[in-house]
């Protein structure tokens, strides 16, 4: 065989084997994403707040101290007296809104920002910062409606279903 | 007309004769399965423990002389106590025993002869002789939850009143734990004398107000909240529920009541004297009444336990509880609606012991306590030994009837409610004890 001519034939062998080694390493592109598990906002929450502590809660998140002990017993005493207790809760809630002494955001404090108003309310009563979704909601309907006012959103969140669970 | 047709149309006439609605008198409808024999039903418990021998058998004279016909002369001390404790003056007219039956000797016969199990029996039908939880709903349905979910057509909270003159164990007396019932099928429950109270003004009765565009805004709000939220705080936990458009109008009344309070209406509702809790209790009752009409209504009184430490004072709140049962009837046959439509039954809790306990009252009198023996035969059982009367329209009850030997039981009461009521053969058997088993059937026509 011509040495020349077998020379030709390994370059050409090896010039295969280079290309083909190099077209196997071609990278093929997996694009993912790390797993999140979605939950309800408060969705770890089982315990429903006894009488005491609900009337203990709402009190001192109205008026920020702690519920004189003759104040505990006489609203318990109106609430073990009436069988609806949402329809009594909401009167506790209600008649406590009513008092000149409770501690609420004036509306221009929560027109001023009403995310960090919404973030804070949240936060307050629900022990938990809002999801972003809720924020906007909350914070859309406020910012739609100038007749809404602090106090209306406090009402609505101390008559929710979260605010009852701890 | 061809025979065929003829055949087939009498057939089909016969076939929705017996299928229809029966109506009532009152106008109203019926499913075919429970026939009523009236509209309303009240059940006045007598209760706080009441011993025949100074009730219906009038050992110190007649001291229910608006309950009992008879003018057997009051023993002098206990009529002098009676004056001095300022009874609101009242004639009904007649006497209440003219108007239904009167058992003398009813029996209270299993148990302990505790108020809570007395309560607890009458409101259920069903003995407590297994065990039995203060801090806990009724383990067998009361009589409310029997109604509700067996009653045709269904009714809400709204026609179906638990008024009681105490707290302690007994709100949970308006529905109980037992397996496909409970909550949803319970009594709205009140109990006034706390609610309707300084206190009660002070810790419910000034209401933050809202526009109805405030109110609509705040329900947007909530509802986004508590869709995002995976529970709801509803039966069981927040007791009995009302419709929304029934908490709308209970909101306006429970306003308007400490609206009145505060007014001083309340004062003297009966005219000058000393009111109790117990005539309070039936006052309150009275509003209940004149706002709802209810269906099913059971109030209580326990005033005369007194007895425990005073005899002389359980003497005069029995004289007074007798007065409240005469308003209460009044009230019912004034009530468009309830007049003439209404059975109003009476009777105790269970009674009192034949022997007396150390407290020697002013008069050197003797006070009782209720403490038969489980097992319902050795020692003093005559804490067992009770009253009923049963009064309604004469064609339902047996009017002046007296019947003096032992017959009827507390757990009559419930099959007698749920039979005037139309719904007792709706209900799964068991649950009461057949009516025409009762011995409290024989004051019915």
């Amino acid at each position: 065989m011509n040495p020349n001519k077998n020379k030709l034939w390994q370059s050409i062998a090896m010039a295969l084997a280079i290309t083909a080694c190099f077209s196997s390493c071609k990278k093929d592109y997996v694009y993912e994403v790390t797993d999140v598990k979605v939950t309800q906002p408060g969705g770890e929450k089982t315990n429903v707040k006894t009488t005491t502590e609900f009337i203990s809660i709402v009190y001192s998140d109205l008026f920020n101290t702690n519920v004189p002990t003759d104040t505990l017993l006489y609203v318990q005493q109106a609430y073990d007296a009436f069988g609806d207790k949402k329809l009594i809760e909401d009167r506790i809630v209600r008649h406590f809104l009513n008092s000149p002494a409770v501690q609420i955001p004036s509306d221009a404090t929560m027109r001023a920002n009403i995310p960090l108003f919404v973030d804070e309310t949240i936060e307050k009563f629900f022990n938990r910062k809002p999801d972003a979704f809720e924020n906007y909601f909350i914070s859309d309907i406020i910012g739609s409606n100038t007749a809404i006012t602090a106090i209306m959103v406090y009402y609505a969140c101390m008559t929710s279903n979260e605010y009852r669970y701890y | 007309m061809r025979r065929r047709e003829f055949i087939k149309k009498a057939g089909l006439a016969t076939a929705g004769a017996f299928a229809a609605p029966y109506i009532l008198p009152s106008g109203r409808l019926f499913a075919a399965s429970g026939i009523r024999k009236v509209n309303h039903v009240v059940f006045c418990m007598f209760a706080g423990g009441v011993r025949n021998f100074e009730s219906v058998d009038k050992s110190l004279g007649n001291l229910m002389p608006h309950m009992l016909l008879g003018s057997e002369t009051i023993a002098p001390d206990i009529a002098a106590a009676i004056a001095a404790s300022q009874p609101p003056a009242f004639n009904l007219g007649y006497n209440l025993q003219t108007k239904g039956t009167l058992f003398k000797d009813f029996r209270y016969a299993k148990g302990p002869t505790g108020h809570f199990n007395g309560h607890t029996t009458a409101i259920t039908g069903a003995y407590t002789t297994a065990d039995l939880n203060i801090k806990d709903h009724p383990h067998t349905p009361t009589i409310f939850e029997l109604y509700r979910k067996h009653n045709s057509p269904a009714q809400t909270p709204r026609k179906c009143w638990w008024i009681s003159n105490a707290l302690g164990p007994y709100p949970a007396l308006n529905f109980s734990s037992y397996a496909g019932y409970g909550a949803q099928f319970g009594a709205n429950f009140i109990a006034p004398t706390f609610m309707f109270s300084n206190q009660g003004y002070d810790s419910i009765g000034s209401l933050k107000t809202f526009t109805s565009a405030e109110e609509a805004a705040v329900n947007n709000m909530r509802t986004f909240m508590n869709h995002n939220f995976n529970k709801n705080f509803v039966d069981g936990d927040a007791g009995v529920t009302n419709t929304e458009t029934d908490a709308a109008e209970l909101q306006t009344w429970i306003n308007s009541m400490f609206s009145q309070y505060q007014s001083g209406t309340f004062n003297n509702p009966w005219g000058p004297g000393a009111y109790n809790n117990d005539m309070m209790n039936i006052f309150f009752a009275e509003k209940v009444i004149d706002q709802f009409q209810p269906e099913l209504l059971v109030v209580n009184m326990q005033d005369v336990d007194v007895a425990h430490f005073n005899f002389t004072n359980y003497a005069v709140n029995l004289n007074k509880a007798d007065l409240a049962v005469a308003q209460l009837w009044n009230k019912i046959q004034t009530t468009p609606g309830m007049m003439d439509d209404t059975v109003m039954i009476i009777a105790p809790e269970h009674g009192r012991n034949e022997i007396g306990n150390s407290s020697i009252d002013a008069n050197g009198r003797a006070a009782l306590d209720h403490t038969a023996a489980l097992d319902e035969v050795t020692g003093d059982q005559m804490a067992r030994e009770i009253f009923c009367q049963v009064l309604g329209p004469s064609s339902v009850v047996q009017q002046g009837q007296v019947i003096t030997g032992v017959t009827g039981e507390s757990i009559d009461i419930a099959s007698s409610i749920a039979n005037l009521l139309g719904f007792d053969m709706q209900m799964p058997s068991g649950l009461l004890r057949d009516f025409n088993n009762t011995g409290i059937q024989q004051a019915f026509l």
